[in-house]
């Protein structure tokens, strides 16, 4: 899951990305409006954390912008989550006609705007606290653990998002560069070997645990697979 | 206090129907008392004759009856005629006295009420407004009357508190939405380090860095708020002092600051210039210009105080060798919590109320601000002060 974080200010925005970072989030920093549009029309992102007041370019119009583009590149709608200091009834509703999906109040607790993330890119069909399970697979994010057949699994923070991203999207054929752009950030270098060493280890740990079938595939061609019934 | 008076004798639409009901009748009664009075005069003073009095018992012999009549004295006759007839005025007039009273009482009593109206729907409006919804307004209808101005006059007084009000509420959002952002810092920086158990070295260390930071952030903000709100009221102490030390001494305030990035801090101003105003509040101005200026200027460069009479009075200049302003920005520039864009974010600092407070001064004193620049080429803020130049004489 990639998210976007565009916050003028930076004590702010290194907290929330260390925050959503620590929560399995590719987490990408922009300062400005101008220069979060341009992201944005860059990268898949899932999810975009949008304060208001912004130089250059301000908040809202960068959503309002976002929500018009024309996304024939193959890039789906990220969903929208304004931050803003302006707690007023006005503002909130403003906020959201211009097509953010919700509204946070500054200050706020980290673990609200976790939780907001969460539900925000909880799926249809999926847990209502955001745990997934496919087979024998199961990933709480909210609590950081990941189990495969009931024996838990020790993950790096990387693993972890990259078996969260699969377990999102069981039975799919992902190529290394969805993988790429969905789980890491932008400094990730894509010269290097760091998706397939990152699925290499996971699908180690997952090999050790209990002795199952592997359930991470290699899709000739094309890049890997979660099997639905793992 | 209104003691023992009745309940119904308070409304103005009864006192005036009983006032004219009372001051016609009154007026109506001289004319009919006055008319009765003339009336029965004349009739006592002109007898109609003045005949021989004829008082005999004459036997009538009219087919052999005898009648007896009387003969009454014409003069008593016609006294008595005339009695009768004083004694039916006074009563009809009685009567049409109480009628008439009667009528006025009703006809008063609606004429007061439609007259009274708009009072009474200005009643209503002023009942219905609470100081959350100042947007209700009279607005009376009607002739260009005495009622009508007191509407308009209230409605320009609502017009005026709602602005009052308007202003102040955006006060206060802005002023809440600053101190918010640091806030947020805060809280989000000490969660991030209070749930970490296995902190990295230097992590804990940076996130204090970041929340002092934030800290002096909202602490120089709530000075700044306080001090603007301090300028609206009307403590000022006018008294004259030299400029030369004003600026002398906020150049001895700003010295480290500037050194410690180089900065030439310049002071141009000449003896015998006098000041006339607010000591400590014209010290504020002025920093906060300099802290203005040396924030925005680059390391190594220069910043100049000038002090020089001008034809309106004394101008106080801080010229900086910065970024400079736009046209656009120029405009804004004095807003509460306005900053130029590559001023914000960690290392703006600037409360955002500087140059509002500086302008605040301005006004206090009769005079103004103005900023003069070129983007790229530096900017020069202006002080000018309404202020009498005087030679010091005997001095120095």
């Amino acid at each position: 899951m990639r998210v976007l974080v565009v916050e003028d200010e930076q004590d702010l925005a290194d907290a929330i990305a260390r925050g959503l970072r620590r929560e399995g989030y590719a987490v990408d920093v922009s300062h400005a409006g101008d220069d979060a549009l341009v992201k944005a029309s860059t990268y898949p992102y899932d999810l975009i954390c949008l304060d208001l007041n912004l130089p250059r370019l301000d908040g809202r119009e960068v959503c309002r912008r976002i929500r018009g583009a024309d996304r024939r590149d193959g890039l789906s709608q990220p969903r929208i989550l304004m931050l803003s200091a302006r707690s007023g009834l006005d503002d909130r509703v403003d906020g959201l006609d211009d097509g953010a999906d919700d509204y946070l109040v500054k200050p706020f607790e980290l673990s609200e705007l976790a939780a907001r993330v969460r539900a925000l890119l909880r799926r249809p069909g999926e847990a209502a606290d955001g745990r997934l399970s496919v087979g024998a697979l199961e990933l709480d994010p909210a609590r950081h653990v990941a189990t495969f057949g009931g024996e838990l699994l020790n993950l790096t923070p990387k693993e972890f998002s990259l078996l969260r991203y699969f377990m999102s999207r069981p039975g799919a054929a992902l190529s290394e560069f969805d993988l790429l752009t969905h789980v890491w950030d932008e400094n990730a270098n894509p010269l290097t070997r760091t998706v397939r060493v990152t699925v290499m280890t996971l699908r180690r740990k997952l090999a050790a645990a209990g002795g199952r079938a592997q359930p991470v595939e290699t899709v000739p061609g094309v890049g890997y697979r979660l099997r639905d019934e793992a | 206090m209104t003691l023992g008076v009745p309940a119904w004798s308070r409304s103005a639409r009864v006192r005036l129907t009983v006032l004219y009901s009372t001051l016609l009748f009154a007026l109506a009664a001289l004319v009919v008392g006055g008319l009765y009075l003339g009336l029965s005069l004349s009739l006592r003073d002109e007898p109609l004759s003045q005949g021989a009095a004829i008082r005999a018992t004459v036997p009538v012999n009219d087919g052999g009856d005898q009648v007896e009549r009387t003969f009454v004295e014409a003069a008593a006759f016609e006294r008595q005629v005339n009695e009768h007839t004083l004694r039916n005025l006074r009563r009809f007039s009685i009567g049409a006295l109480l009628g008439l009273f009667g009528i006025s009482l009703a006809l008063g009593w609606v004429i007061a009420g439609r007259v009274l109206a708009p009072i009474a729907r200005i009643t209503t409006v002023a009942q219905e407004i609470q100081a959350s919804q100042l947007s209700r307004r009279i607005g009376l209808r009607g002739p260009d009357d005495e009622l009508r101005r007191l509407a308009d006059t209230f409605d320009s007084m609502l017009e005026r508190l709602d602005e009052a009000f308007a202003s102040q509420r955006r006060f206060v959002a802005d002023a809440s939405h600053e101190l918010r952002t640091p806030l947020a810092i805060i809280q989000t920086n000490l969660e991030l380090a209070l749930s970490e158990t296995e902190t990295p070295d230097g992590s804990r260390d940076e996130a204090a860095v970041v929340i002092d930071r934030a800290l002096r952030r909202m602490t120089r903000l709530t000075d700044d708020l306080l001090a603007l709100a301090r300028l609206e009221s009307p403590e000022m102490v006018h008294e004259p002092f030299p400029a030369r030390e004003l600026v002398e001494e906020s150049r001895a305030e700003f010295a480290s600051v500037a050194a410690a990035r180089a900065i030439e801090l310049d002071a141009i101003a000449p003896e015998r210039l006098e000041l006339d105003g607010d000591r400590e509040a014209l010290r504020r101005a002025l920093a906060n210009l300099l802290d203005n200026a040396l924030r925005h200027t680059p390391t190594g460069s220069k910043v100049t105080i000038s002090v020089q009479a001008a034809a309106a009075g004394i101008l106080l200049e801080v010229t900086d060798e910065g970024p400079g302003l736009d046209a656009a920005e120029q405009e804004k520039v004095f807003e509460r919590f306005w900053r130029a864009d590559g001023a914000r974010g960690r290392n703006g600092g600037g409360s955002g109320l500087g140059l509002a407070i500086v302008k605040r001064i301005a006004e206090a004193h009769g005079g103004s601000v103005s900023i003069s620049s070129n983007p790229g080429e530096g900017a020069t803020f202006a002080l000018e002060l309404p202020v009498r130049q005087m030679p010091l004489r005997g001095t120095g």
